[in-house]
C-alpha cells in the first residue's frame, strides 16, 4: 500500500506492505533516530506521536498512520525544544538508547504535570537501564516548566487523567 | 532500503482496508482469514511476532461515531473504538462506573492506553485483562454488528474461553453499554506485587448499590484466576446485610470468589497463591465498595 | 556513508564526523559531550549503520538442551524467497579449520559441530536478502537430534557419574580444570584457609550457617545485540556492532578465522548499554566469519528476545555461608562455598581464572581471624553464563550480608552495630593479609544510616503510588515496616594500561582519541574533563572520540570498573606530553599499568520496606546509599552511576529472574523478564562520603560497579526486619514472603534482639 502522512512537520510518502510496522517505515526512511528494542511494546524506545498520542510504533501498524500527523526525535527541537534543551542540560541519560522515547514521551506529556508521582507514572513505560530514573525525571519537570513559561498554563479541563495535552 | 514486511511473504502481502461504514467493514471482513483492528496493538503484537498471518487487515479507526462515550437516558454507551485513555478520563465514566476508569487506566502503559481500545480489548479476550471483570461486575452489554444483524451480549456471553470469543469472523463489536443505576459504587483493584506496569497475579471488580448505609444488588467479578474472567454471584448475600453480620458475610464471599477460581501456575504466581489472593483482594474490594473509602 | 564505497581500499573508519563544539554544551556550560546528539536522535548506534548491500543473518537455534545433531536439512530453506546462503558448521570448519572460540577457555564452536549443549545454541545460519526473508527461511531449516541426558543444575553436575557437558574440558585451549578434576566443573576459585575457619568457627560464641539462592538474570540492556563485519582487501574483515573490549575481540577473531590480528579491524560505535553482557566474541566472530564466506557485508541482529534467550547471562548461585562471632560480637571467621551455574560453555568469560573474582570481596570489607571462600563454576546444558555488573559480588554478597543480620539476632546485636565493630578502619589489615591505609567502612556505613529517612512517613513521597489503584495510606495493621543494612568493600586497581592519541586543530580545539567506546558510562565525557583540567581549557574546546582498532595500539576494554582510572590517568599523561612537545601534535601515548596500591571503597545502603502481612508484597521505600569517593570528575555521571546501580540492585533484590526451567529460559523477553520502570524505583537518597584517596593522577575510585551489590541484603534483612522471616532466595517475590509468614504463622513476632528500625544509630 501507499502510505501519505506527514512526518516531523513535511509530507511523507511510501511505499509499505501493510503489515510493516510504522517504526521499521521512519527507520527505512532514514529517521533512525527512533530505535528498535523490545519489540513488544515494553521499552519504549520506539515512542513516536501519532495524532499528538504517543505510540509504540514498533506495533503499530503503518497503515493506521494514512493521513496522520507523525512526530518523532529528530522534531523535537522543532515541536518541542523545551524537552530537547531540559534533558540535555539535567543529562538525562548516560547510554542514550532509551533517550528518543524519552524526550518524544515528555514532548506528549499533559503541560501542568508538576510533581514526581505524576511524571514517574507518565514514563513508567519508557525503561532505563542506566541512569536509576533521576535525572530523567529531573528533565521531564524542567521541560513541563519551560513549556509552562514560553506557552502559558492550559485549562485543567483540557488535559486527561492520563495526563494528556 | 526496502521495508521488511512483518508476515511471511509466502502468504502474500494482505490488503489494507480503511473502511469508512460498518457496511464496507463487514464487505472486508467477509475474506477468509480478514482481521479487524483498531488500535492494533494486539494484532501488530501477533503479526509482528508471526502468530497471525492475515490475508487483509480491516482498519476501524476511519469509521466515524465507532469511538465516541455517551450517555443515553441512563447508562453509559462506550463505542467500541473509544481508547483506553479516553475512558479513564472522561469524567462521565468516572462519575458513572469508576472500576471502568479504573481498569482502563491500569491496563499497560500510557503508549499502550493511547491507542487500545474498550472492543479491541474484549475480542482478544486474555484472562489477564483489566477490563472484562471490571465490565462483569457492572453488568455491561456488549452490542456486536454483522452482515446478519445486530445482537447484545453479557461479557460471559462474549467471551467463552481462554483468548477466544463468541464473534464469528465477520462480526465486530460496536458498543459497549454499562448500566449506572443511582447510588451504585464500584471499584476495581489489580494486584501487581512485583512491576506496577504487569499484568495483575489476580484483579477484583466489585459493586454496591446502597442506600442509607445499606447495600443492595451487591456483584463481585475476578480475573486472572482463570481462563476467563469469572462472576461471583455469592456477592448477592450481601444484599440487606448491615452491622456486625457484613465483615462474616464479605469472608464467605471471599472464599466462595477463591472456590470458584481455577488458575494456572506462572510467572506472575502459583495457582495455590493466586487461590490464596483471590480471598484476600474479593474482601478487600467488596469491603472498599460497601463502606465507599477510596 | 556505506563503507564500502570505495573497496578497493581499507574501508573507512564509520566514525562521527567532527562536531561543532556545542555538541557537549548547555547554559554555557559543559555537559556530557554526547547530550544534545542524543537527546535528538542523531546518535548512530550499531543498528543505525546503513551498509549497502549487506546480507542479514537469521540463526537457526537449537531446540534441545542437550542432543547430537543428526542431520541438518536445509533444502527448504534454500528454495525460500530471497535467500543466499544457509551456513552450517561444515562450511564454517572448511573455510576456517575448525578453530574453537571464546574470551579465555576457548570450549565454544561457531555453529553447534556434532552436538547441542543448550537451548538456544546457534545450528545454522540463513543468509537473505532482507531480514524478513532470512527469517522465516530459518523457520523452514530442519534440525533432527538425538537426545541425550541434560544437565539442568550445578549441584547436581557436579555429583559423582552425572551426564558431561563436554567430553575433555581440560583440553580446551584456556582452560583451568585438569583431568583430575569433576568433568563438568569449569573453574575453582580457593581463598583462604578452610581448617582454620573451620577450627575458628568451632570456637565461636555465636555462629550461623545458611544456604542462600539467586536465579540467573540478564544485563537488561536496552539496545539488542548487532554486528555487522565485511569483508577487507586481502583477506581481512571489519567489524562493526555491539563490542565493549574491541582490541579482545580482534585478537579472538583473529585466531578463530586464522588471520593476523591486524586484518581484523573493529569499528567505533557508541554502545546502548552493557553491563558486562557485551563482551562476547563468539557471535561476531560468527559474523565476520559469515561475511568472508558470502564476500559481502553480512549483518546479524538479535532479536525477539534472542538476548536473553541465547547470549549470555547472570550465573545462579547457591551459597553456603557459615559465619561466627565472640560474645561481643566481634566478627571472628567466614566460610563461604558457592556453586555457580556456568551453563553450557565457559567461553563467555573473560579472565584467567575463568571465575568470579566479586566472591573474594565478600570477605574483603571486615577483620576476620580467618576465612575461607571456594567458589566452584560447573557446566550444565543451560544457556551460558557470562560477565554482569560486578561478577559474583552481587550474589556472594546478598549471601554474606544476610547471613552476618542472622549472625546479629543470635548474637543478639543490632546488625549495624555488629558490623561497626569489625569493618575496616584507616590502617587495617584485612583477611588476605593487605594493610589499607585508607578504609572508611565506619564512616560510610554511619553516613548511610544518618542519611536514612529519620521515620519513614506515611507521607513520604512513593512514586510508586498513583492514589488510585493502591491504597496511599501505608498505616494499618498489615503493613509492616523494617529496615535493614548491607555493606560492600570493593578495591579500585592502579590505572591499567591503555593507549590514547591527540589531534590539536588548526582551530585552538582538540581532538583526543580514544580505543574506548561509550557504553553510557560517561566515559568519553570524564576523558574530556580530564583533559581539559590537565591542560588548563575550556573543556567544550576538546572533542573525544573513539578510532578502530587500527588507530591505536591496545585497550583491554571497557569492565572490571577500570575505565575512569586508566582513561584519566592516560589523558593526563597526554597532555603533559603534548606541552613537553611545545604544542605541536598530533601526540601519542601508551600506558602501562600503573605499580601503585589500590585503594579501597566502600557502600553502605539502607533498606526502608513495608510488607504487606496478607499477601507478601514487599514496597522498597527508600533506599539509602553512601559511597566513599575521592575527587569526583564528573558529578552528575557519577550520581548516575550511583542512582542506576541501587536501581539495578532493587532489580536483583524484588523483580528480576530468567526463569530458567528445563534448560529453557521462560522470561525471554522484557515483558517477562521485568526490569524496573520509574514507576517501581524506590526513593533514591545518596551521600557521598568525600575526602577520599583515590587513584592515579586525577584520584578518582571506581564507582560503576558498587551500588547493585548490597542491595538484595540491605531488603532482605529489611524484610526480616519486618516480618521476623528470613528469606534466603531471590528474588523477594511477594509469593515467597507470604509463605515464609505463614509457615512462621501469621503473627509472627520480630526476632530477640533489637530493631533497626527503632532509635536512632549510635
Amino acid at each position: 500500500m501507499r502510505l501519505h502522512a506527514r512526518v516531523n512537520g513535511a509530507a511523507f510518502e511510501a511505499d509499505v506492505p501493510a503489515t510493516a510496522s510504522l517504526l521499521d517505515t521512519l527507520r527505512a526512511a532514514g529517521l533512525t533516530g527512533t530505535k528498535e528494542g523490545c519489540r513488544v511494546g515494553v521499552c519504549g524506545l520506539c515512542t513516536v506521536l501519532v495524532d499528538d498520542r504517543p505510540v509504540s510504533s514498533c506495533l503499530f501498524l503503518a497503515g493506521c498512520a494514512e493521513g496522520a500527523d507523525v512526530w518523532t526525535v529528530e522534531g523535537m527541537a522543532t515541536r518541542a525544544p523545551w524537552a530537547v534543551e531540559a534533558f540535555v542540560e539535567h543529562e538525562g541519560m548516560q547510554c542514550g538508547i532509551c533517550t528518543p522515547g524519552q524526550v518524544v514521551a515528555v514532548a506528549s506529556m499533559d503541560r501542568d504535570i508538576a510533581t514526581e508521582p505524576e511524571v514517574r507514572r507518565y514514563l513508567s513505560g519508557n525503561l532505563c537501564r542506566c541512569t536509576g530514573y533521576g535525572t530523567i525525571v529531573e528533565a521531564a519537570l524542567d521541560a513541563k516548566r519551560r513549556e509552562r513559561e514560553a506557552l502559558g498554563h492550559i485549562d485543567a479541563g483540557n488535559h486527561d487523567a492520563e495526563g494528556r495535552a | 532500503m526496502t521495508v521488511d514486511a512483518l508476515s511471511a511473504p509466502s502468504a502474500g502481502d494482505p490488503v489494507f482496508h480503511a473502511p469508512r461504514t460498518l457496511e464496507e467493514a463487514f464487505d472486508a471482513l467477509a475474506e477468509d482469514g480478514a482481521v479487524a483492528l483498531a488500535g492494533g496493538t494486539s494484532v501488530g503484537l501477533l503479526v509482528g511476532q508471526g502468530l497471525l498471518a492475515p490475508t487483509a487487515l480491516v482498519w476501524l479507526g476511519r469509521i466515524p461515531g465507532l469511538g465516541s462515550v455517551g450517555v443515553a437516558e441512563g447508562p453509559l454507551s462506550l463505542g467500541a473504538t473509544a481508547t483506553l485513555a479516553s475512558l479513564a478520563s472522561d469524567p462521565r465514566v468516572r462519575t458513572a462506573a469508576p472500576a471502568l476508569a479504573d481498569a482502563a487506566a491500569a491496563v499497560g502503559n500510557t503508549r499502550v492506553r493511547a491507542v487500545a481500545t474498550a472492543g479491541g480489548a474484549l475480542a482478544h479476550a486474555d484472562p489477564r485483562q483489566d477490563l472484562p471483570p471490571a465490565l462483569l461486575a457492572l453488568d455491561a452489554r456488549v452490542e456486536v454488528a454483522g452482515p446478519r444483524g445486530r445482537r447484545e451480549l453479557r461479557i460471559d456471553e462474549l467471551v467463552c474461553g481462554f483468548m477466544s470469543t463468541d464473534l464469528a469472523p465477520d462480526e465486530l463489536i460496536t458498543a459497549v453499554r454499562v448500566p449506572a443505576p443511582p447510588g451504585r459504587r464500584s471499584c476495581y483493584l489489580r494486584f501487581t506485587p512485583g512491576s506496577d506496569d504487569d499484568y495483575p497475579t489476580v484483579s477484583v471488580a466489585a459493586t454496591a448499590v446502597v442506600s442509607d448505609g445499606t447495600p443492595s444488588t451487591v456483584t463481585l467479578a475476578v480475573g486472572g484466576a482463570g481462563p476467563v474472567a469469572y462472576l461471583v454471584p455469592e456477592a448477592q448475600e450481601l444484599s440487606g446485610a448491615t452491622g456486625a453480620r457484613v465483615a462474616g458475610l464479605v469472608a464467605d464471599v471471599a472464599e466462595a470468589a477463591a472456590r470458584r477460581a481455577d488458575p494456572v501456575d506462572d510467572r506472575l504466581g502459583s495457582a495455590a497463591y493466586k487461590r490464596r489472593m483471590v480471598a484476600v483482594w474479593a474482601r478487600r474490594a467488596l469491603g472498599r465498595c460497601l463502606t465507599g473509602e477510596r | 556513508m556505506s563503507p564500502l564505497e570505495a573497496p578497493e581500499r581499507a574501508a573507512p573508519q564509520v566514525a562521527a564526523p567532527a562536531r561543532p563544539s556545542s555538541a557537549g554544551t548547555a547554559a554555557g556550560r559543559a555537559v556530557r559531550v554526547d547530550a544534545r546528539d542524543k537527546a535528538t536522535g542523531v546518535t548512530r548506534y550499531s543498528a543505525d549503520v546503513e551498509v549497502e548491500g549487506a546480507l542479514h543473518a537469521a540463526v537457526v537455534r537449537s531446540t534441545r538442551s542437550h542432543a547430537d545433531i543428526v542431520s541438518v536439512d536445509a533444502r527448504a530453506a534454500l528454495e525460500a524467497p530471497g535467500v543466499t546462503a544457509v551456513v552450517t558448521a561444515a562450511e564454517i570448519d572448511a573455510r576456517f579449520g575448525g578453530e574453537l572460540c571464546g574470551r579465555r577457555v576457548r570450549d565454544m564452536p561457531l555453529l553447534a559441530s556434532g552436538k547441542v549443549r543448550f537451548i538456544g545454541e546457534p545450528v545454522a545460519v540463513v543468509l537473505g536478502e532482507t531480514r524478513r526473508a532470512a527469517e522465516d527461511a530459518a523457520a523452514l531449516v530442519d534440525v533432527e537430534y538425538r537426545g541425550l541426558p541434560p544437565v539442568l543444575d550445578a549441584l547436581g553436575a557436579l555429583e559423582p557419574g552425572a551426564a558431561r557437558v563436554h567430553e575433555e574440558p581440560w583440553r580446551y585451549d584456556g582452560a583451568v580444570v585438569t583431568e583430575s578434576d569433576h568433568p563438568n566443573l569449569q573453574s575453582e576459585l580457593v581463598e583462604g584457609d578452610q581448617d582454620a575457619a573451620r577450627s575458628v568457627l568451632a570456637g565461636a560464641a555465636h555462629v550461623v550457617k545458611a544456604r542462600y539462592r539467586t536465579p540467573s538474570g540478564h544485563q537488561g540492556y536496552l539496545e539488542p545485540q548487532c554486528w555487522t563485519a565485511w569483508p577487507l582487501p586481502a583477506g581481512g574483515v571489519a567489524l562493526l556492532g555491539t563490542v565493549k573490549a574491541p582490541y579482545r575481540l580482534r585478537e579472538q577473531t583473529a585466531r578463530t578465522l586464522r588471520l593476523p590480528p591486524e586484518a581484523v579491524e573493529v569499528q567505533p560505535v557508541p554502545l546502548g548499554g552493557d553491563f558486562g553482557g557485551k563482551g562476547g566474541v563468539v557471535d561476531p566472530t560468527l559474523c565476520a566469519a559469515l561475511a568472508i564466506l558470502a564476500g559481502r557485508p553480512v549483518r546479524l541482529a538479535l532479536r525477539a528476545g534472542e538476548d536473553f534467550t541465547a547470549t549470555d547471562a547472570r550465573h545462579p548461585a547457591v551459597v553456603e555461608v557459615e559465619v561466627g562471632c565472640d560474645d561481643e560480637g566481634r566478627l571472628l571467621a567466614l566460610r563461604v562455598d558457592a556453586v555457580f551455574d556456568g551453563g553450557a560453555y565457559a567461553a563467555v568469560k573473560p579472565i584467567p581464572s575463568v571465575n568470579l573474582h566479586g566472591i573474594a570481596e565478600c570477605a574483603l570489607g571486615y577483620r576476620l581471624d580467618a576465612f575461607s571462600i571456594r567458589s566452584r563454576i560447573a557446566y550444565t546444558t543451560t544457556l551460558p553464563k557470562g560477565h554482569m555488573r560486578a561478577p559474583g559480588a552481587p550474589q556472594a554478597v546478598f549471601a554474606v550480608e544476610s547471613a552476618i543480620d542472622e549472625l546479629a539476632a543470635a548474637a543478639g546485636i543490632p546488625a549495624h552495630e555488629l558490623r561497626r565493630r569489625s569493618v575496616l578502619r584507616d590502617g587495617d589489615r584485612d583477611a588476605y593479609g593487605h594493610v589499607w591505609e585508607e578504609a572508611r567502612g565506619v564512616q560510610t556505613l554511619d553516613a548511610a544510616l544518618e542519611h536514612a529517612p529519620r521515620d519513614p512517613a506515611p507521607g513520604d513521597p512513593a512514586p510508586v503510588d498513583a492514589g488510585m489503584l493502591r491504597p496511599g495510606d501505608l498505616s494499618g495493621a498489615r503493613w509492616r515496616r523494617g529496615r535493614g543494612v548491607a555493606l560492600y568493600a570493593r578495591p579500585t586497581a592502579a590505572p591499567a594500561s591503555t593507549s590514547v592519541r591527540l589531534v590539536p586543530e588548526a582551530d585552538g580545539r582538540f581532538v583526543v582519541e580514544l580505543p574506548l567506546p561509550e557504553t553510557g558510562t560517561g566515559s568519553h565525557s570524564v576523558a574530556r574533563e580530564a583533559f581539559a583540567d590537565a591542560l588548563g581549557v575550556d573543556p567544550r574546546l576538546v572533542e573525544v572520540r573513539q578510532v578502530s582498532t587500527g588507530g591505536l595500539p591496545y585497550d583491554p576494554g571497557v569492565g572490571a570498573s577500570r575505565v575512569t582510572a586508566g582513561v584519566t590517568a592516560a589523558v593526563r599523561q597526554l597532555a603533559d606530553r603534548w606541552r613537553e612537545t611545545g604544542g605541536v601534535g598530533p601526540v601519542e601515548v601508551e600506558t602501562s599499568a600503573a605499580g601503585e596500591p589500590p585503594a579501597l571503597s566502600f557502600c553502605a545502603q539502607v533498606a526502608d520496606v513495608a510488607v504487606d502481612a496478607e499477601t507478601g508484597e514487599v514496597r522498597v521505600l527508600a533506599l539509602t546509599t553512601a559511597v566513599d569517593v575521592a575527587a569526583v570528575l564528573r558529578p552528575t555521571a557519577h550520581r548516575m552511576q550511583v542512582d542506576g546501580g541501587a536501581v539495578m540492585g532493587y532489580g536483583f533484590a524484588c523483580l528480576e529472574d530468567l526463569l530458567e526451567a528445563d534448560g529453557q529460559v521462560w522470561a525471554a523477553n522484557l515483558a517477562e523478564f521485568r526490569i524496573p520502570t520509574a514507576a517501581d524505583a524506590p526513593v533514591l537518597r545518596t551521600v557521598l562520603v568525600e575526602g577520599g584517596r583515590g587513584v592515579g593522577p586525577c584520584n578518582v575510585k571506581a564507582v560503576g560497579e558498587l551500588s547493585n551489590v548490597p542491595t538484595a541484603a540491605a531488603v532482605a534483612n529489611a524484610v526480616a526486619d519486618a516480618t521476623g522471616c528470613r528469606l534466603r532466595h531471590l528474588p523477594l517475590t511477594a509469593e515467597r514472603v507470604y509463605w515464609a509468614l505463614e509457615e512462621a504463622g501469621a503473627a509472627a513476632t520480630t526476632p530477640a534482639g533489637h530493631r533497626l528500625g527503632e532509635g536512632a544509630p549510635a
